[in-house]
């Protein structure tokens, strides 16, 4: 088996008194898309700051690309990328100042800050201030950012956060089109669509453990349940939605009668959301 | 630690600098006042270095020479008292009582020459060592000798009270630490403040740059602009003199001195509010050898009790005293010994807040 991009064992860490990371575990395969989802508060932005080298592990161990992210945290750096959810740009500084401060700072030979700036639609705004962006084009900045050192990892936290459809489609553009050139991709968000959309699989972490870890389909299929929901018109001239679930004996029986004696006005077939997967493990909503 | 990094953080350090109020305010400021000083108690265009000559006979070859020097303004007197006296008022900044057949004694080379050479307390040191240099080198042309050899012995008397300064020597020390502790100390905190508020040290050092990168590099931009600021207060007071290997020598220290504690500052001080109730707590402390140098009837060890006396003495002393290392030793030693106390604190500081910026961002 190849060695894993991401390698994770009972990460462990506490601020104070409070656990945040309960001894997870985990691997990410290479080029894969994992999606770490879960309330404020469950832990992500912990996983990531260790991951990043931002913070030390108290416990456990992790590697990334096979290097450990304590002993070797300057190399690991050299070879990720990050977009983190907030802003942090030079805002007195232009989009191509920016990015040629941070090639400079991975030391990338014959940058292209332009080549990268025209790739996340940023193109003909590159030598205005940085403070003159919309938040949509600050947010593909960071991208653009973490694209600079062309990393073998990228990790984004909530990348697309109160973005414009626009934006958000260009990120997701960019992920797409990393993940095809092989980057690994982390990507911590409580947007489940986003991470539906996007992962190859999730883990949703909740009180700072890992309590499900696999591909959306398949946590659909075990945790979720199927259903028809159908808009029937009454005698008196209203209406009322009906929902037959699809995994039951009678199902078809069900499914007949009602076809039969109702007059129907609309029929939609219903999957189990990540949300309500995730509500349904842990009894809490990712907004929460 | 990375040289190339730094010196690319540092360029980064300017380009944002050079468009920040309050860098561009704290660097201006003390010129502005300096010259505003100057103006105030006309000093900005003193006038060129002032000799008188008293000739008892047989000089006026020497003296013509003097008479017709572009850098010097020249006066003959008809008496030795009449010379004395034109010093003693600061007519003069020195006097060169020549005595009888002076020349031909030069000339000849076999004789030992005697001359009296007043100097008025109150000159600036500037011009005496232009007066100097000015008379050492008319000599050498008048004996036709290498200068060292030459038969010559010059009594030198200090004519008035040394101690009687004027008002832009008097607020020179303040000036000196204004510059060098706004320049070295208030932009590398302000700057550092701000890269944390905006969490933009966050980004620099999830890149392969380390911490104490992003700090050596504000310490060094401290550091050289606190040299900068330091030789520009020296040169509009016309204090830039003395030996200058040992002046830079001190002007490094004491900017190191304030960089250093200019990025304690900033790591320690939440946001930029708290900075600035920090400074105001602690500015008079920073600033008050320099304002107790105002008074000259102040006792000097009161100054000596603050840490910012150590950069300001041997530099005033260098400057306007011609005083030698040895000389300075001990306020050196002092000042390194403080150096070494910041380094530690900020050793320690840095690791923190590597811990504390995860936890910020």
């Amino acid at each position: 088996m190849a060695q894993p991009a991401i390698s994770v064992n009972d990460l462990h860490y506490s601020y104070g008194d409070t656990l945040a990371v309960d001894g997870i575990s985990f691997d990410v395969a290479e080029g894969e898309v994992i999606g770490f989802l879960g309330p404020n508060g469950a832990g992500k932005s912990t996983v990531v700051k260790m991951l990043t080298g931002q913070l030390t592990p108290q416990k456990g161990s992790a590697s990334l690309l096979g290097m450990d992210i304590v002993k070797e945290r300057k190399r690991v750096q050299q070879e990720i990328g990050i977009a983190f959810e907030t802003t942090n740009l030079y805002e007195q500084m232009s989009a191509v100042e920016n990015l040629d401060l941070f090639a400079k700072l991975y030391k990338v030979p014959n940058f292209d800050a332009m080549g990268l700036l025209e790739k996340v639609g940023l193109g003909g705004r590159e030598k205005e201030h940085v403070a003159s962006y919309s938040k949509g084009m600050k947010q593909r900045l960071m991208m653009a950012r973490a694209l600079v050192s062309d990393p073998k990892m990228l990790f984004l936290d909530e990348p697309t956060d109160g973005l414009d459809p626009v934006s958000t489609e260009t990120i997701h553009a960019l992920i797409r089109a990393a993940t095809q050139n092989g980057t690994t991709v982390f990507l911590t968000t409580h947007d489940m669509v986003e991470a539906d959309k996007l992962s190859d699989r999730v883990a949703f972490l909740n009180q700072g453990k890992i309590v499900a870890l696999d591909t959306p389909a398949r946590l659909k299929l075990s945790f979720g349940m199927r259903a028809l929901k159908v808009e029937i018109e009454l005698p008196d001239g209203g209406t009322e939605a009906r929902e037959l679930s699809l995994d039951l004996d009678q199902t078809a029986q069900d499914v007949f009668d009602l076809f039969k004696n109702e007059r129907i006005l609309t029929v939609h077939s219903e999957e189990a959301t990540l949300e309500d997967i995730f509500f349904d493990i842990t009894g809490r909503g990712l907004q929460g | 630690m990375d040289i190339q990094r730094i010196w690319i953080l540092m360029g980064k350090e300017v380009r944002l600098g050079a468009t920040n109020f309050m860098t561009i305010y704290v660097l201006v400021m003390p010129v502005i006042i300096t010259l505003l000083v100057a103006l105030v108690f006309g000093d900005l265009f003193a006038q060129t270095p002032r000799l008188g000559i008293y000739d008892a006979g047989g000089g006026e070859r020497f003296t013509q020479k003097l008479l017709d020097h572009p850098s010097i303004n020249t006066t003959l007197y008809s008496s030795d008292a009449a010379l004395r006296n034109a010093v003693e008022r600061g007519t003069e900044e020195a006097g060169m009582s020549l005595p009888a057949g002076f020349i031909e004694a030069l000339e000849s080379g076999t004789e030992e020459v005697n001359f009296t050479v007043y100097r008025w307390g109150e000159a600036g040191v500037r011009n005496l060592l232009l007066l100097e240099s000015t008379l050492g080198r008319t000599l050498v042309e008048g004996g036709g000798e290498g200068f060292d050899q030459l038969p010559v012995s010059v009594v030198s008397n200090q004519i008035g009270n040394a101690n009687t300064l004027t008002w832009s020597q008097r607020l020179l020390p303040l000036f000196l630490i204004m510059a060098i502790v706004l320049g070295g100390m208030w932009i590398p905190a302000a700057s550092l403040i701000e890269e944390r508020e905006k969490r933009t040290l966050v980004a620099l050092t999830t890149t392969p740059t380390s911490l104490m990168d992003v700090y050596l590099s504000k310490t060094l931009m401290g550091l050289i602009l606190s040299g900068i600021m330091a030789v520009i207060i020296l040169l509009l007071n016309r204090a830039f003199a003395g030996e200058l290997a040992l002046l830079l020598l001190v002007i490094a220290l004491g900017g190191l001195m304030s960089s250093v504690f200019g990025v304690i500052l900033g790591s320690v001080s939440k946001d930029m509010d708290t900075f600035m109730g920090i400074v105001k707590a602690v500015g008079i402390l920073l600033y008050a050898p320099g304002i107790l140098k105002i008074f000259p009837q102040v006792p000097e060890w009161i100054g000596r009790i603050f840490p910012t006396y150590y950069l300001m003495n041997p530099l005033l002393e260098v400057s306007q005293n011609g005083a030698g290392f040895a000389e300075i030793l001990l306020d050196v030693a002092v000042l390194a010994v403080i150096i070494a106390a910041l380094l530690v604190i900020l050793s320690s500081v840095i690791g923190r807040q590597q811990q504390q910026l995860a936890m910020e961002s």
